[in-house]
């Protein structure tokens, strides 16, 4: 098992969001986790990436069968995983080529290796950064500095192409893009996708799963998962709505 | 002993030494520091720094010339010019341009008065109309103290003819415990004159600094200021720039990060006395342990100073609860057709971006030299002397492979 999550309780600001969750991903798999506004989608995604903020009072979370919740969120990324943002943020005087090679190398260190050398690392970039068409010259930019919308998610993308986690989430990375972003981004997640590396893409539509196809689909709401299924339970939801199911 | 009662003995000596005729203006300043004492908080000039406890201080003159290895601050590419404890370093090569001499300002009150009174020589730069000074000059004022305080008093001048142009960086650093140290500078810029101008400050924790520039820029001059404050136990540092003709334009940028300790205070005032004129004021500050910093910047627009641009902005991020900042902008305007924007904030380290940095892997330090970097790099940015950068980035404690932008 790549992760494990067991009975899994978290609150933000004294409010209790994830209400006794479990999940299971084998490597390789694709899991989709879908569900209404306010159900917990979000706050899943920032528990297991360890962001500030977000309390766990009860249950467990095992990657690679360690205790992730023990580990600082800067040693879950090294170990390999990778939390794409729903909002990326903007950080002027950080430049995106500056942040890539302390990352890289925070990665390296973390498994002993040594730095990475200067023109391995440019073209290593610029190879990634042709995928989600990305023009190198914006790297030289502050991270995500003046970006549309539409090309932070594209550099979110770019971050994981050039990382290469073992565990891929994508927190609502199809919001606000257009058909011909969205067909970029769902590239760059597919161009990962390996027998060796899972996927959990957190939405709120089916559209990006036509483009990446899940293993498995889940239904969170009211902090628990309350149906899972395979790719046509998202098809199921796009058509009924998610009332039938909160309801239930 | 009453309070001043050392000073007053050390005046004594130093005043029979000279003639009547050096005497007499430098027992005026005497008498004026006598009546005033050292600033406090009452004058408003001085709110936030008080510098009353001097008045019970006691510091010997300097002096011989030192001649022990200098620390590592001498930068490649500079003509240099190098005061340790007021006297010329033997090794300068822009010797040249001292002067043993100065002129005194008319009566002055506290500490500029006290300046006056015992002002020795210092940096003389006067460039005739048309020349241009080959290489920067890095003109370095050391303050060492090994056992009783000592104090230091001087007064250097620029002065560029019209069209002349020059590099200088004002370099203060010390070592050792407890100094004094004044230093005013006159700056006269003829016209179309170009001084690039730097002040780095680096002083030991025990000491006590206080500088002043003065400048005044005639038409179409343009004078190019950065300023940087990395350390220092008090420093009080006023820069006052008059754009008398018009067209000038003055630039100035600072910052003070990296103190633990400090008492850092900056007064910057520009007036803006002839049309057509344009100035611009950026100063940042990271104020970190127990550091107070103050600013003060103000900006005049006299009468008939029409078609002024001027601009102030102002920036602090407050990295511990016990560090202090006292920032304030000040617009004086006495004219209608101007453009004069300004601003002041203080705020905290973007926990969100941090957050976003640790996210990717980096840790929480990295992350956060990261960011403080990335908050002073405008300033930084302003430096184009490269040895230069590369001493103020090293001083700044970050990172190094975080110093050098990748181009894609």
């Amino acid at each position: 098992m790549l992760l494990e999550i067991t009975n899994l309780h978290a609150r933000v600001e004294e409010k209790e969001i994830l209400k006794g969750l479990n999940l299971s991903i084998k490597p390789g798999e694709v899991h989709a986790i879908m569900g209404p506004n306010g159900a917990g989608k979000s706050t899943l995604s920032n528990v297991i990436a360890g962001r500030e903020g977000y309390e766990v009072t009860d249950g467990s979370i095992l990657f690679e069968g360690q205790d992730l919740l023990a580990l600082d969120p800067e040693v879950r990324a090294c170990a390999g995983i990778f939390l794409g943002f729903q909002y990326p943020v903007e950080i002027p005087g950080v430049s995106n080529m500056t942040l890539l090679k302390a990352a890289v190398n925070a990665r390296r260190k973390h498994n002993g290796e040594s730095e990475i050398a200067p023109n391995d690392f440019l073209t290593w970039v610029r190879e990634q950064a042709k995928k989600v068409k990305i023009d190198p010259k914006m790297l030289s930019r502050g991270v995500n500095e003046g970006f549309s919308g539409g090309e932070k998610k594209r550099n979110e993308i770019l971050q994981m192409l050039v990382l290469q986690p073992t565990l891929m989430i994508l927190d609502e990375t199809d919001s606000g893009l257009d058909i011909d972003a969205l067909k970029i981004v769902s590239d760059g997640i597919n161009a990962l996708r390996g027998p060796a590396r899972s996927t959990v893409l957190v939405t709120h539509y089916q559209r990006l799963l036509d483009y990446v196809q899940p293993d498995f689909v889940h239904v969170l709401a009211r902090g628990r998962i309350v149906r899972s299924g395979g790719p046509e339970l998202a098809k199921e939801l796009e058509e009924k709505g998610y009332g039938w199911l909160e309801a239930a | 002993m009453s309070a001043l009662a050392t000073y007053s003995a050390q005046f004594e000596r130093y005043a029979n030494a000279l003639t009547a005729a050096e005497r007499a203006p430098r027992s005026v300043q005497f008498s004026r520091f006598l009546d005033s004492g050292f600033p406090h908080k009452d004058l408003e000039e001085w709110r936030y720094s008080d510098l009353t406890a001097l008045n019970e201080r006691s510091f010997e003159p300097d002096v011989s010339a030192s001649d022990d290895a200098l620390p590592d601050l001498l930068l490649d590419g500079a003509d240099t010019l190098v005061y340790v404890n007021g006297q010329v370093y033997p090794a300068s090569t822009a010797a040249r341009w001292h002067s043993d001499t100065c002129a005194l300002p008319p009566p002055a009150v506290g500490i500029d008065a006290l300046n006056a009174a015992f002002a020795a020589g210092g940096l003389r730069l006067r460039l005739d109309r048309g020349t241009r000074l080959d290489r920067p000059l890095q003109n370095s004022t050391c303050s060492r103290s090994d056992g009783q305080p000592t104090m230091s008093h001087q007064r250097h001048l620029i002065e560029l003819g019209d069209d002349a142009e020059a590099i200088v960086l004002l370099d203060f650093s010390g070592i050792g415990g407890e100094r004094l140290s004044t230093h005013f500078f006159d700056i006269h810029l003829g016209r179309n004159a170009k001084l690039q101008l730097y002040r780095i400050q680096n002083e030991a924790a025990g000491g006590t600094l206080v500088t002043r520039i003065d400048a005044r820029l005639s038409r179409d001059a343009r004078l190019d200021g950065v300023t940087v404050d990395l350390g220092g136990g008090f420093v009080r540092h006023d820069l006052d720039l008059a754009l008398a003709e018009s067209g000038a334009e003055a630039t100035i940028a600072g910052l003070y990060a990296h103190a633990r300790q400090s008492h850092i205070d900056n007064h910057v005032r520009i007036v803006h006395a002839a049309p057509h004129g344009t100035s611009r004021m950026n100063y940042r500050g990271l104020v970190d342990e127990r550091t107070k910093a103050v600013f003060n910047g103000k900006v005049v627009v006299q009468p008939g100073a029409q078609k002024t641009d001027s601009e102030q902005r102002i920036a602090n991020v407050l990295l511990s609860r016990k560090a202090e900042v006292n920032a304030k902008p000040d617009l004086e305007i006495y004219a209608d057709d101007v453009k004069c924007a300004h601003g002041a904030t203080v705020g905290q380290l973007d926990a969100v971006a941090l957050s976003y940095l640790r996210s990717r892997g980096i840790d929480h330090d990295t992350a956060r030299a990261m960011l403080l970097r990335a908050f002073a790099l405008q300033i930084l940015d302003r430096i184009e002397w490269p040895e230069l950068r590369a001493r103020v980035e090293t001083a700044l404690h970050l990172p190094a492979e975080l110093t050098l932008d990748i181009d894609a």
